[in-house]
């Protein structure tokens, strides 16, 4: 009995012993990741954050292609109609879920995903937007479903039910015969991979389905998403051939590429800027016209007196552009930026009644991708002091300073913060500039009228004219300190091939390619 | 020695009743999880629905009293993100890890510092002396972040000898354990060092050495055994600097404890979660303590009688 104990005991460390060091194995494609949010496996019971790894077990209704145009998903065709409130979505027939009991993607799948998505109870992020515009969802047959709008939405399919935001189609029978709240159970979707276990705090593992997929080949027969948060760590990981793929800050760029690693940048997906608390001017409650940004004049001279490039090349490796705006939106690419022009600023400030400029607290934050924001703001603060503008900064952390910038009050206070891309423009527009919305910090009556229109626009053309009116008088309003439309870079390993990163939150981790 | 150990957890009690009120109202002072479970669109009806089912909208005193009522039947609540997990559930599955990771790296600095702090003190004014000393200064200084990083990159990328970050198999350890241990190293050596040399100098050792006792005997029987009873009265201290410190170990080296629970936590504002982390790690101090006294009395016969 001692003698077996003991046998089995040195066979386990040398077993051990011969798996170091820890590789990456061949076909196992690992990514370290800073965070796996809720680790939780329905798309409703969390955020977006968790589309890394739901993201390779759902699947969407429409994809987007890399210029942001939609591609047929688990609805192969679709058409709007009725002025943008009804939308009818004609589903792929015969794609498998990867439980055997729940056979084929039906209607009733997709009608159901929708309502759990928007129930009061989910903690999606678009839910309670989604919530407002959803009315009633109908099955004629198995597979159409046609979707009542309660106010035009034109943008339904790139937006609330593309692949950038968190509608993934379960199986409805499946979810209906959990217990209730079994939101960590193992996912049943239609995509490529299915989850092989997920450890709290640590890792999810997801395996490669045995089938012919519909969408995607991919070359890796497991996936391991880890947590990684210190991002020295996820670094030595890439240089040890611990992990293929992590998230790196522009610091760590130069060192990378002189190991021999290379970076995939994603285009535009984030962006710093600096908003301008107290200037919700449709509010009274939320209105500060105490702060000498309430007149235009002051918050262009805030814009004009900041090299935006300079901080460009020197804070995010050059890995970025001059914002025009404070989300990446296409229809704003004939906005133009504020030039650096601090002579400009002075003039302004001296005619909004501030030649000596004034005082101003700057709140920041770090977060990820966001490393750089607080080094931002100090950067942002002496450029402001050569014009007279005397920013103290407050370091802090988001989850106090969104408590207070949420808070309904009249804020006396500018904060750095980070700005993802919306699939839906418009919905990015609402979400910072409509009186509605609690994280508004900038609104105006011609603003709203603007959008009224927009709203109220049903020829597709005119609506993205409507839209670029929008941005250039966001722009001219100076609605926020704009100041960078940033890429994120992320290093990957050698064994690593072919990969492409749409957007913001749509990482194609299914579509990562083997080196030769 | 009853009467003692009855006052221990009646003391206990109170400790721990006290630590829920100080850190119920703390994690409330900084903000609230309803401004970050909300979207950048959402209007003040989605804040109030939330509010509401996050059982937010009741009055702090109640939610106190709701909060330790609940927590005596063993019910802290669930976490307020989106797994709704239990919190003890939560906190629970995270503890081996910490525990574990706590043990190796005491056992680590217990054995190793031991060792050093008798080889300093017998070797008094040497080379050897000045070089235990420094190290143990140097440990004591460098801070564990700076310590955990430098250690992954020489030791697994440059070596490749152990893995980076991790959990699982017995090298994940090493790395960690090494860096959590460094900083009590230093003060076990200097403790032990000092009172091995108290013990060298007292009159039972001269008796010992008159005698005609062999010196290992003297060293390791009659000093090193008196010695060691202040070590063992900082135990239970050096178990809880290990939990504590386990926030920045755990979080460099990827390692799955309540040390990074707290933290995420924290992050999220998931006040459940936070307190039953913070009340854990209470309960945990505690029963080290009080393992520690009972340890005490074993081994001291001077404590016995005193009781």
């Amino acid at each position: 009995m001692i003698h077996t104990t003991r046998a089995a005991l040195l066979s386990a460390a040398a077993a051990t012993c011969l798996a170091l060091p820890a590789l990456a194995a061949d076909g196992e494609l690992v990514i370290a990741t800073p965070t796996l949010s809720d680790q939780t496996m329905t798309p409703w019971s969390g955020s977006g954050q968790r589309k890394t790894y739901l993201d390779l077990v759902y699947e969407y209704l429409v994809y987007l292609d890399p210029e942001g145009n939609t591609e047929p998903g688990l609805a192969e065709s679709w058409e709007m109609s009725n002025e943008g409130k009804t939308w009818t979505f004609h589903l792929r027939e015969g794609v498998p879920f990867s439980d055997e009991s729940c056979g084929d993607v039906t209607a009733e799948d997709v009608k159901y995903s929708i309502e759990r998505l928007v129930a009061e109870d989910s903690r999606a992020g678009p839910a309670s937007t989604m919530r407002r515009i959803i009315d009633t969802i109908d099955t004629p047959d198995d597979l159409t479903v046609v979707v009542n709008l309660k106010a035009p939405d034109f943008l339904l399919d790139k937006g609330y039910f593309g692949e950038a935001q968190q509608l993934g189609i379960v199986c409805k029978s499946y979810i209906e015969g959990l217990a209730a709240g079994a939101d960590t159970a193992a996912p049943v979707g239609t995509g490529p991979y299915v989850l092989d276990h997920s450890t709290d705090g640590s890792e999810v593992v997801l395996t490669l389905r045995d089938i012919d997929h519909w969408r995607v080949s991919p070359d890796w027969e497991t996936v391991a998403i880890r947590i990684v948060p210190e991002e020295a760590t996820r670094v030595a990981m890439l240089q040890a051939g611990e992990a293929d793929i992590a998230p790196v800050s522009f610091d760590s760029i130069a060192g990378l590429k002189d190991a021999g690693l290379r970076i995939v940048s994603a285009e535009k997906t984030w962006s710093p800027v600096i908003r301008l608390g107290g200037t919700v001017q449709t509010d009274e409650a939320r209105f500060n016209k105490e702060n000498p940004w309430s007149d235009v004049r002051v918050r262009q001279a805030m814009n004009y007196a900041i090299d935006k490039q300079a901080i460009i090349d020197e804070l995010f490796a050059g890995e970025g552009t001059v914002a025009n705006g404070d989300t990446p939106v296409a229809a704003w690419d004939s906005v133009q930026p504020y030039p650096y022009d601090p002579d400009k600023a002075r003039e302004l400030l001296a005619e909004a009644g501030y030649p000596d400029g004034f005082d101003m607290t700057l709140k920041t934050f770090a977060t990820t991708p966001g490393a750089e924001l607080p080094l931002m703001a100090e950067a942002a603060a002496l450029y402001w002091a050569d014009v007279g503008i005397n920013a103290t900064i407050e370091p802090g952390d988001w989850p106090s300073i969104r408590t207070e910038w949420t808070s309904g009050k009249a804020l006396d206070f500018a904060m750095t913060h980070r700005g993802f891309p919306f699939p839906n423009p418009e919905n990015g527009v609402e979400a910072g500039f409509s009186t509605q919305s609690l994280f508004a910090s900038f609104t105006s009556d011609d603003l709203e009228a603007l959008m009224a229109e927009l709203a109220a626009e049903t020829d597709p053309a005119a609506r993205t004219e409507k839209l670029t009116e929008i941005g250039q008088y966001i722009r001219d309003q100076a609605g926020a300190v704009f100041m960078v439309l940033a890429n994120e870079p992320w290093a990957v390993g050698p064994d690593v091939g072919e990969w492409v990163i749409d957007t913001a939150y749509v990482y194609n981790f299914d579509t990562v390619g083997k080196a030769e | 020695m009853l009467r003692q150990i009855t006052g221990r957890l009646i003391e206990a009690f109170a400790a721990l009743l006290l630590m829920s009120l100080v850190i119920f109202l703390l994690s409330r002072v900084t903000g609230d999880p309803v401004a970050l479970l909300l979207s950048d669109s959402a209007t003040e009806a989605d804040r109030q629905m939330l509010i509401e089912q996050l059982h937010l909208d009741q009055p702090m005193w109640r939610q106190y009293l709701s909060f330790v009522g609940n927590a005596l039947q063993g019910d802290f609540g669930q976490s307020v993100n989106a797994g709704r997990q239990d919190a003890l559930d939560l906190v629970m599955s995270r503890l081996p890890a910490s525990i574990s990771l706590a043990a190796v790296a005491l056992a680590f600095t217990l054995v190793v510092g031991i060792a050093m702090g008798v080889v300093a003190a017998v070797t008094r004014g040497s080379w050897i002396d000045v070089l235990v000393r420094v190290i143990a200064l140097l440990g004591q200084s460098v801070p564990s972040f700076w310590l955990g990083i430098v250690l992954i990159y020489i030791v697994s990328v440059k070596w490749g000898l152990l893995p980076t970050s991790g959990y699982g198999t017995w090298q994940h350890y090493i790395l960690p354990a090494l860096t959590l241990g460094t900083f009590t190293l230093a003060a076990v050596t200097r403790l032990v060092r000092a009172s091995m040399l108290d013990a060298l100098g007292s009159e039972y050792v001269k008796l010992a050495r008159v005698k005609g006792v062999s010196e290992a005997t003297v060293i390791f029987k009659h000093a090193l055994s008196n010695s060691l009873i202040p070590v063992v009265t900082f135990m239970g201290a050096f178990f809880a600097t290990m939990i504590t410190g386990a926030v920045v170990v755990e979080t460099v080296f990827a390692w799955p404890g309540i040390g990074r629970l707290a933290y995420e936590s924290i992050v999220s504002r998931d006040f459940p979660v936070i307190q039953t982390v913070v009340l854990v790690i209470t309960a945990m101090f505690i029963l080290a303590n009080f393992a520690v006294d009972m340890l005490y009395l074993a081994i001291d016969p001077r404590m016995r009688d005193a009781g």
